[in-house]
């Protein structure tokens, strides 16, 4: 008798506590009634329900879950092959369709990588490679993860964010990619040294050019300058000997004998010169 | 000492016959106290305290010796706020000062589909432990992948010429700036701190026809500078020799000038002399500039009328030795 009273109480005890659970921050509820979906608790904290044979609580994640997807060949619209890897940020938005559809993560992340795949290779194949590179990467990302979004709602699952880690190219594609940066690279620099030519010849020849023009002008002026003394001197010989011409020409004739006659210089006089004047007598 | 034996699932605790004869109030007791003692918990001066009862989120504490409501009613989690954590793109620190680049995640398209070599590092701290700890799993691998994204992006949209030199502090603003638009998309509760884009280099691969780009704009420079060297050399000169031109021709006018003046006033005082006894004068300078021709130069003289035979002594130097 005493020993069936114990059992009892052990009995309610463990029953009571079974009606008892809390909720963490980071989950949210479904409550099963013999395996029927009766409640949905989103809120945390202290909860209550019937116990345990009769109801029983199942937990999800309410966090941002991740999904890392594995790099996937995808053709751009202009049939170029690109290696995309991307990851995927999603949220189980309502457990009870979650429950129904997937029920676990791993089972839910196979379904999110296949939707995400035909939704990018869709969407890619919809964009130029340079597109998918550049600029409108992420518009091109924004417009997969609403897609996916929509897709994956059925299964209770948000698709938050699909976004492209990596996009690079095959092994042959890179180098050819290598091939054509090296001979840009080449051709810059042939550049840069045909620039230094062009622009060493170009200083060099105005530089010629410079100096005979400085030249030139100095020797017009050189030559300005010394027309000037010729024509200030001649003025100064002009007004004095015009004073009296026939004896300047006298003058300047035995000046210009003492200059022409010299050692060289072989002198045939007549006898009947003015200076032998006086030998003739 | 005598113990009795209690069994409670699958371990086996022996407790002193001595407690068990306390009745069980005292047990009781004890129990409660040790129990409450189980809340006492300290905060690190670099962590917070985020208390949760019965799982709710209920209240931030401060660093030092706290207390809360013993598990299962309530429990707590210290993030460390105020540390600094680190995320490294492209290479991985394996030792003091020693790096190992990892190709896979620093290889990257420029947005003119050429490949660069680039490395970064991501500096974040919490900024709302909230959020950080109830709203997303895995922040290390978040942040990882954001932070290869935003990288990968903001790279594609530049070309290659940016992401090697001047756009660099561009890319790591709007790698910041992207990384942080993400990381508050899902709500972590995380504020990137710094980006720094450590090395962008061009692939292995083609690293030498960079180096000659680099290389060439020095040639091309060289030449300019020689070319201007050679400048700066000819033109002082040809100045320097204009100068001397104009020069000398000053001389040479000053020259004239002074020259002229001077036989004209040499010319003028003879002309006052010649003037006071004309005859007399001019034959004394006739007679004096013949004196200072004459001497040391053959002279022939002939008598009168032989006036045609003059030729005949044309050749008088040539046979001078002869005679």
């Amino acid at each position: 008798m005493k020993r069936l009273f114990l059992i009892l109480i052990i009995l309610l005890v463990v029953g009571t506590l079974s009606t008892v659970f809390t909720i963490d921050e980071t989950e949210q509820v479904v409550i099963l009634q013999f395996g029927q979906p009766v409640r949905i608790i989103k809120e945390p904290g202290l909860n209550f329900k019937l116990p345990a044979p009769i109801q029983v609580a199942q937990s999800f994640d309410k966090r941002l879950l991740e999904y890392d997807v594995p790099p996937e060949e995808i053709l751009s619209k202009d049939k170029k092959s690109l290696i995309v890897d991307n990851y995927v940020r999603w949220k189980i938005i309502d457990p009870l369709l979650f429950l129904q559809t997937v029920q676990t993560e791993p089972i839910a992340k196979t379904r999110i990588d296949d939707i995400v795949y035909s939704e990018l290779r869709r969407e890619l194949g919809t964009h130029f490679m340079s597109e998918i590179i550049t600029e409108n990467r992420e518009i091109i990302m924004e417009t997969v993860t609403k897609q996916s979004a929509i897709a994956t709602k059925p299964y209770g699952i948000e698709v938050v964010d699909v976004r492209l880690k990596r996009v690079d190219l095959p092994q042959n594609n890179e180098e050819s990619i290598y091939r054509r940066m090296q001979a840009e690279r080449i051709r810059q620099a042939n550049k840069f040294r045909s620039e230094g030519e062009e622009e060493s010849q170009k200083i060099k020849a105005s530089t010629d050019k410079d100096k005979t023009i400085i030249l030139a002008n100095a020797y017009k002026e050189a030559e300005e300058i010394k027309g000037e003394g010729e024509a200030k001197a001649v003025d100064i010989y002009a007004k004095a000997f015009s004073k009296d011409p026939e004896f300047y020409e006298f003058y300047r004739s035995l000046e210009a004998y003492k200059k022409i006659i010299d050692k060289k210089t072989t002198l045939v006089l007549p006898s009947n010169s003015n200076l032998f004047e006086t030998l003739n007598k | 000492m005598a113990a009795k034996r209690i069994i409670i699932g699958d371990s086996e605790i022996s407790v002193p016959d001595k407690l068990l004869s306390m009745g069980v109030l005292p047990t009781i007791g004890i129990a409660i106290v040790i129990w409450l003692l189980l809340g006492l918990y300290s905060v690190g001066p670099d962590e917070v305290g985020v208390v949760q009862r019965f799982g709710k989120y209920n209240r931030v504490v401060g660093s030092g010796l706290n207390y809360h409501i013993p598990y299962p009613i309530e429990t707590v989690k210290t993030p460390k706020v105020t540390e600094v954590k680190r995320i490294e793109i492209g290479f991985r620190t394996v030792g003091k000062n020693q790096y190992r680049t990892i190709e896979q995640e620093s290889l990257m398209l420029t947005g003119d589909e050429n490949i660069v070599d680039a490395e970064l590092i991501v500096q974040y701290k919490i900024k709302d432990p909230i959020d950080y700890l109830f709203n997303f799993i895995g922040p290390e691998l978040t942040l990882r992948e954001a932070s290869e994204a935003s990288l990968r992006t903001v790279i594609g949209r530049h070309n290659i010429d940016e992401a090697l030199t001047s756009g660099k502090l561009m890319i790591q603003e709007e790698t910041k700036e992207l990384l942080q638009i993400i990381l508050d998309k899902y709500e972590t509760g995380v504020i990137v701190v710094a980006v720094q884009l450590q090395d962008v280099s061009p692939p292995k691969q083609v690293i030498d026809a960079f180096k000659d780009v680099a290389s060439a704009k020095e040639d091309k420079n060289r030449m300019i500078n020689e070319a201007e060297g050679y400048r700066n050399d000819v033109i002082p000169k040809a100045r320097g020799q204009a100068q001397a031109m104009i020069r000398e021709s000053e001389g040479f006018r000053e020259s004239r000038i002074k020259r002229a003046e001077g036989d004209v006033a040499k010319f003028k005082a003879i002309v006052k002399e010649y003037t006071k006894a004309k005859e007399v004068t001019k034959e004394r300078l006739y007679l004096e500039a013949m004196e200072e021709i004459l001497p040391g130069i053959d002279k022939y003289i002939v008598p009168n009328g032989e006036d045609g035979n003059l030729l005949n002594l044309l050749n008088l130097t040539g046979t001078k030795g002869a005679k």
